[in-house]
């Protein structure tokens, strides 16, 4: 997954700068699609919110507006490897303007399960119980 | 970059934090890890989760006119991202409601909740300059 940080490298573009660096996603996006190396991408709008604390009990509003460090939006990649994978975020035009790209290895499971995997099998059994409870009460 | 639009709207739950197991007892992290996937489940059953990943502690960073690589400070990070839900609920209400629910909370993870955009804010900024120009380029 790459995650793309940074929304607003567009600023103190001229036009015909930013028309340029449109050009150049696209193309990039475009090549990797008819590569066959994207699985899904989607840009995130700027807004948002951040919950946190026991039961959800703060709400603030994101402070995305003006980050570096905030996350524009994401690109879950077909790549062979973690080498491939960087080598195509290297690949991406908008590093040129301030984005940065994290890398970052899709897991089939929570590295905090993975260290508990009694706990897991456990967790599972009751969340099959559980679903078959849910479309059972759905149905 | 997808132009998809659904009667839903679809939204991002990213988890940060991914050391909030550090310190639970035993009984408290079965708790939370059969929460989890309880809780997962349930909103995949409710067709209200479409997807979810955990993210791998280990990536890189790219940065930089240079295309820097850096090992990503992931590791011990409150604000690192350890995961992700894509949901498509009927508005952002429902997409907070849902966030509240997880079950990392109280033990300190935060969920940041981002709607998915249909079309990238940057291109938006930038058809504003040249709308005639822009649309050819990326048609």
């Amino acid at each position: 997954m790459l995650l793309f940080r940074g929304p607003h490298w567009d600023r103190g573009l001229t036009p015909d700068q930013l028309q340029q660096a449109m050009d150049k996603v696209m193309a990039w996006f475009e090549g990797l699609n008819e590569g066959g190396k994207i699985k899904s991408a989607q840009p995130l709008g700027a807004q948002g919110r951040i919950i946190s604390g026991t039961n959800g009990r703060f709400v603030l509003d994101g402070p995305f507006a003006e980050s570096k460090e905030a996350v524009g939006g994401y690109l879950v990649l077909h790549a062979a490897n973690l080498n491939e994978a960087v080598e195509i975020a290297r690949s991406m035009p908008t590093l040129s303007y301030g984005v940065s790209v994290e890398v970052r290895p899709i897991l089939a499971e929570c590295p905090i399960f993975q260290q508990h995997p009694d706990l897991v099998q456990r967790a599972r059994e009751r969340a099959v119980q559980a679903e078959q409870l849910w479309v059972a009460a759905a149905a | 970059m997808s132009t998809t639009s659904t009667a839903k709207s679809d939204y991002l739950l990213l988890f940060r934090g991914n050391v909030w197991d550090r310190g639970l007892s035993p009984a408290q992290l079965q708790k939370v890890v059969s929460d989890w996937m309880a809780w997962f489940e349930r909103l995949k059953a409710e067709g209200k989760c479409v997807g979810g990943h955990p993210l791998e502690d280990e990536g890189k960073v790219i940065s930089g006119k240079q295309r820097a690589v850096a090992d990503g400070p992931f590791a011990e990070s409150k604000e690192a991202i350890g995961g992700y839900f894509y949901l498509q609920v009927a508005d952002e209400n429902e997409a907070i409601e849902i966030a509240k629910q997880c079950p990392g909370l109280e033990y300190g993870a935060a969920v940041e909740v981002r709607p998915v955009a249909d079309e990238c804010s940057i291109k938006q900024r930038a058809q504003e300059y040249s709308p005639g120009q822009l649309a050819e380029a990326t048609a």
